[in-house]
């Protein structure tokens, strides 16, 4: 028709594209130690729309369409876009990746620090899915599962010859909806059904233990959502049953970071005023500094101790980087494992995302992570794995050290580590002896 | 950036308006023309606009700028990875250069790989070649290539990163099943030495005949092997064939080699998305030497692929060969290069190859009717056994028995639906 017509045409579709644009990035859910993305304005699009990336843009569709039309066997339009995203992705670094649907909702669950399930630790024992043990509190505690109970069945699927990501999977599941397990217990004369409604069940990122002489030990797994609440709900109750409160351990060995608002909140807890991190990215958005506040915390009076490790990374960098540059702690195990890098998630408008590199972050001292990691003051190693174990007989091995809770974090917090759990930890043990002995002899000659 | 003060909000649209957004929709339209349902152009078109909007995110916030080139070839890797191993990209110059005719390497390492789910994994090490001596195997993962991360290559490009001047140096990271941390090995590319078709007399006129790959002199060589072994005296009562470890070979080659064991009978068919046309592929029968209703076992392994399973799925429906080991890993598809208007190119799988019987093998791999009892001795250690003497390989003794008891299995395995 006319020229005037296409035009017409062509706006109220903008108009759309404008929308959906629009609301993808206000919604973008900061997470992995990220950023809130500020919006971007419309204008901004063309700018990437140059004319040479309008002609590469150009070939893309060409290439999606031959393929749409020529490749031996139909693809949906879908099924093309996403290997496509998938390889753009891949020209960047490691960290940054691309999320189907499916992949980012389950980032999310992590994120968040909560799931929909009944609320067990399950294992594979002799080759039978067995309950470690029901949560407290939770729809299976509540219905009566213990420890040692043996899974048949899960809504009526035999559990024989599954993996057990297979049966967590098939265990969690939308809040209210019903799972059955067919138990089988000490005492029963045949495996008796278990029905039981799925809740949201937080998963708690904080663990604490004390030892003797006023000493507190504080483990944090990852940082999400709820860390910094359940942190200075340990450290309250350290004060009151602490008295005097000497010194705090904090472990951060294997943590693998989180998200980057919780890593501030984190250090913040023990810092009053200062800067903990900074960010440089491309787009002034992306750089941004994080100051220490006092006021609206539980002070720990006396000094610290942060533990790491080769496993400690991202936001446990962070925290561990703050505490080292303004001297509030004393770094203890091995250098850390060196990620200085912040991701942003990007969500897009089908539910699947976009994990981006979009900063780099620097201690207060001004000194990046990446790839050096944080440098202990104080080294001391891990025994060495041995050479011939094999992967699987460790990732065993690890998981049954998860399933039991982590060994030290197993037991309520207000019961003292014993003399035999240091032994078995030299790191945490070297930990102990520093803040016993307070000032350290050598630490003494740095400017406290 | 700095355009940001300068335009306003209204000009820029405008320009997006009548500039690019009518091209990048008569494209998209125009593409969707075999379906030409408004319901299939809306999903093209949504479709669009998520990989415009992925990719614009990327140009704008990853904290390195990439050039618009390599986000677009990257996302083209992708594109065509997603597919199957065998579809791949080719950018201008990769293009030309196959234009140009391009010669066979100069060296190489002896190895086929194929680039699949985020792996660069070893299909098949050449016995005796570069690779092998070096101690790579069927199944390792090469993780790093001279230090670099192997990330979004096709299988194309990894080969060619395998193959340059005699003398050339790689080192390799690999990942092998059941070790914890990864080998660091070195292969030294060497001009590839022709590896023959072997023959050999086992125990009690059984023969076992060995082709390592594909190559034009294949298949005089392999009638030559079965002539004299069917000359043998006392007359020979079976044949060993063993595939394994074998990915290397076109079609044509296949069908070439298949003459010896029958004649004129059909070896492979093709089949493509219509319009695209079916095609039969035929043996010679002046090339047939094979004596009709002579046991034949196959081994095959997860190393065995293209023309090599071409040639297995060809013997076990025209020859009654019992299929012994592993599944195959279903690599046999026909690929075309489709040009790009930036003067790069698409190298697509239009047609699949399917058995004589009609099983498709492309993308599914041929199931053996014996399972090898013990399986492929995996390696793991960064010194991996050398390869066994027929004699004591234990899936040629579990063929001889087969072909010993005569109790060969007969074919259970239906035709898929054809």
């Amino acid at each position: 028709m006319t020229a005037r017509m296409k035009i017409w045409g062509a706006a109220g579709l903008l108009l759309i594209l404008g929308l959906c644009w629009g609301l993808s990035l206000a919604g973008s859910a900061p997470a992995d130690a990220d950023f809130r993305d500020t919006p971007l304005h419309l204008a901004a699009m063309p700018e990437y729309l140059s004319p040479e990336a309008d002609a590469k843009l150009r070939v893309l569709s060409q290439a999606l369409a031959l393929v749409e039309d020529q490749y031996v066997e139909p693809k949906t339009p879908k099924d093309l876009i996403y290997g496509a995203i998938q390889g753009a992705v891949s020209i960047l670094d490691s960290h940054s990746s691309f999320m189907t649907p499916e992949e980012y909702r389950e980032l999310q669950i992590e994120t968040k620090g909560k799931f929909s399930g009944i609320g067990i630790e399950i294992t594979m024992k002799d080759r039978i899915l067995t309950v470690v043990s029901p949560i407290e509190g939770t729809p299976a505690y509540r219905a009566g599962l213990q420890a040692g109970d043996q899974i048949v069945k899960i809504n009526g699927t035999p559990t024989k010859n599954i993996s057990l990501t297979e049966a967590v999977k098939m265990i969690r599941g939308p809040k209210s909806s019903k799972v059955t397990l067919t138990i089988n217990r000490q005492g029963f004369t045949e495996p008796k059904d278990f029905s039981i409604v799925r809740e949201i069940i937080p998963i708690r990122s904080v663990k604490a233990r004390i030892v003797d002489g006023g000493i507190g030990y504080i483990r944090l797994a990852n940082f999400q959502d709820q860390t910094d609440q359940d942190l200075q709900n340990y450290l309250k109750k350290m004060r009151q049953r602490l008295t005097p409160f000497k010194g705090l351990v904090l472990d951060l060995r294997n943590d693998p970071g989180g998200l980057l608002e919780q890593a501030v909140r984190v250090a913040n807890e023990f810092l009053n005023s200062g800067l903990i991190v900074y960010t440089e990215g491309r787009t002034p958005q992306q750089s941004m500094r994080f100051f220490a506040h006092p006021g609206g915390k539980t002070e720990v009076p006396g000094p610290m101790v942060v533990l790491i490790n080769e496993g400690s990374a991202s936001a446990s960098e962070i925290v561990a980087g703050a505490l080292k540059d303004q001297k509030r702690a004393i770094i203890v195990g091995s250098k850390s494992f060196g990620k200085g890098s912040v991701q942003t998630i990007i969500p897009l408008e089908d539910g699947s995302a976009l994990r981006l590199t979009t900063a780099l972050y620097y201690t207060p001292n001004g000194t990046t992570i990446q790839d050096k990691g944080i440098i202990p003051d104080v080294v001391v190693k891990e025994p060495e794995i041995p050479k011939d174990k094999s992967l699987q007989k460790l990732r065993e091995e690890s998981l049954s050290k998860h399933m039991r809770k982590e060994g030290i974090t197993d037991k309520p917090w207000s019961q003292p580590i014993t003399a035999q759990e240091l032994d078995q930890d030299p790191q945490l043990k070297r930990a102990v002896e520093i803040l016993r002995h307070w000032p350290p002899k050598k630490m003494a000659l740095q400017p406290q | 950036m700095k355009l940001f003060g300068i335009r306003t909000s209204r000009t820029s649209r405008g320009w997006f308006l009548y500039r690019v957004l009518p091209v990048l929709l008569a494209i998209f339209l125009a593409a969707s023309w075999a379906q030409p349902t408004s319901a299939a152009s809306k999903e093209n078109y949504e479709a669009l606009r998520l990989v415009t909007e992925a990719l614009y995110e990327i140009s704008h916030k990853f904290v390195w700028k990439k050039g618009e080139e390599e986000i677009i070839y990257g996302s083209l890797r992708g594109l065509m990875n997603s597919l199957d191993p065998d579809s791949s990209f080719l950018t201008p110059q990769e293009y030309q250069q196959v234009l140009s005719g391009q010669k066979g390497p100069v060296a190489e390492a002896g190895l086929d790989l194929i680039y699949k789910d985020n792996l660069l994994t070893v299909v098949s090490a050449m016995e005796g070649g570069a690779a092998w001596r070096a101690g790579l195997r069927p199944g390792d993962h090469i993780l790093k290539i001279n230090g670099q991360l192997v990330r979004n290559l096709t299988t194309q490009e990894a080969t060619r990163r395998f193959q340059g001047k005699a003398g050339a140096v790689l080192n390799l990271q690999v990942l092998r099943n059941g070790l914890i941390k990864p080998l660091d090995l070195s292969v030294t590319l060497e001009p590839l030495t022709p590896e023959e078709v072997t023959k050999k007399i086992l125990k009690e006129s059984f023969a076992y005949i060995r082709i390592p790959y594909f190559t034009p002199e294949t298949t005089g060589e392999l009638s030559g092997a079965l002539k004299q072994l069917q000359r043998h005296r006392p007359p020979l009562r079976g044949i060993v064939l063993d595939l394994r470890n074998n990915a290397r070979g076109s079609l044509d080659l296949a069908v070439r080699a298949a003459s010896p064991f029958l004649g004129d009978k059909e070896v492979v068919s093709t089949r493509g998305r219509p319009p695209e046309p079916n095609q039969t592929y035929n043996g010679r029968a002046r090339e047939e030497v094979f004596r009709p209703g002579l046991p034949l076992v196959v081994l095959v392994d997860g190393g065995t692929a293209r023309a090599a399973e071409a040639l297995a799925g060809a013997l076990r429906d025209q020859c009654q060969a019992v299929l012994l080991g592993a599944k195959t890993v279903g690599l046999c598809g026909l690929t075309k290069i489709l040009p790009l208007q930036d003067g790069s190119a698409l190298v697509m799988t239009v047609a699949q190859c399917y058995t004589p019987q009609g099983q498709k093998i492309h993308g599914k791999g041929l199931e053996p009717q014996v399972p090898g009892k013990t399986p492929a001795p995996a390696a793991t250690s960064a010194t991996p056994p050398a390869k066994l003497p027929p004699e004591q390989d234990p899936w040629v003794a579990q063929a001889l028995e087969i072909l010993i008891s005569g109790k060969i299995p007969t074919i259970a395995e239906k035709a898929e639906a054809r």
